[in-house]
């Protein structure tokens, strides 16, 4: 058991270090969206959509959304930054510490930070979806989403009482 | 910590060093004088048994408590 995992080390490091990468790639792409090229005609051509009694809104509602992905960026990072840790911690071969169920907090922190944006961003979705103009964004409320984040709040409590567990028995003679 | 170890003691008294006592019960120098020095979190009774038979002395012959130091 102790080396089923000794290959899932290495692909959890580097999938977790491209998606790093691919965060800050999708910063550019919406900082470009957002302020390289933020002419209504270009966008409106990008996304097919025809001039109607509806475009500002539409338009003001895809460029908040853009808004919140941008936002969304630096939390998918500082998560992304400690999952890298604690990946390194188990690495080494001591990620029964303290810094650990701190990291798992912080990370579940994240993760409803990150749902309620979603929440934001389906809402948005239907506020400015219209018959003529059907909008569908991959966000809104996920009971799976929320499960992670109930789930990872617990795991951060199991992991901060098996830390001081830890610390007992090794400073028991 | 109120509980006070009293193994310096217990050793001077019957001349032997901490490395004999070591070997004798069984553990490790490092985590015999880890509770020398008070700093143990808890001790096992197998541990105490082993310590008490190697010197000839009872568990409160090596440990004291002094209200006085609670929470140090």
């Amino acid at each position: 058991m102790t080396r089923s995992y000794s290959a899932a080390l290495p692909i959890a490091y580097i999938v977790l270090r491209l998606l790093i990468v691919l965060n800050w790639l999708m910063a550019a792409a919406i900082f470009v969206l957002l302020f390289v090229v933020p002419h209504e005609q270009w966008i409106m051509s990008e996304f097919g959509i025809s001039p109607s009694p509806d475009t500002d809104k539409l338009i003001m509602g895809m460029r908040t959304v853009a808004v919140i992905g941008l936002i969304t960026v630096p939390l998918n990072y500082l998560g992304l930054k400690r999952l890298v840790a604690m990946v390194d911690t188990v690495r080494a071969g001591d990620p029964f510490v303290a810094a650990n169920a701190y990291r798992l907090r912080a990370i579940a922190w994240l993760l409803l930070v990150l749902q309620c944006l979603s929440l934001v961003v389906g809402l948005i979705g239907r506020e400015i979806s219209s018959p003529a103009h059907p909008v569908h964004f991959d966000a809104g409320f996920s009971i799976n989403g929320w499960l992670a984040v109930l789930l990872t709040f617990l795991l951060a409590r199991v992991f901060a009482e098996g830390t001081l567990m830890r610390e007992d028995l090794e400073g028991t003679i | 910590m109120a509980i006070i170890v009293k193994l310096d003691d217990l050793l001077h008294d019957r001349r032997m060093t901490l490395s004999e006592l070591a070997e004798r019960v069984g553990i490790t120098l490092a985590n015999l004088s880890i509770l020398k020095t008070g700093k143990a979190r808890a001790i096992r009774f197998s541990t105490l048994e082993a310590i008490c038979a190697a010197l000839g002395c009872q568990p409160g012959d090596i440990l004291e408590y002094r209200a006085d130091e609670a929470g140090g």
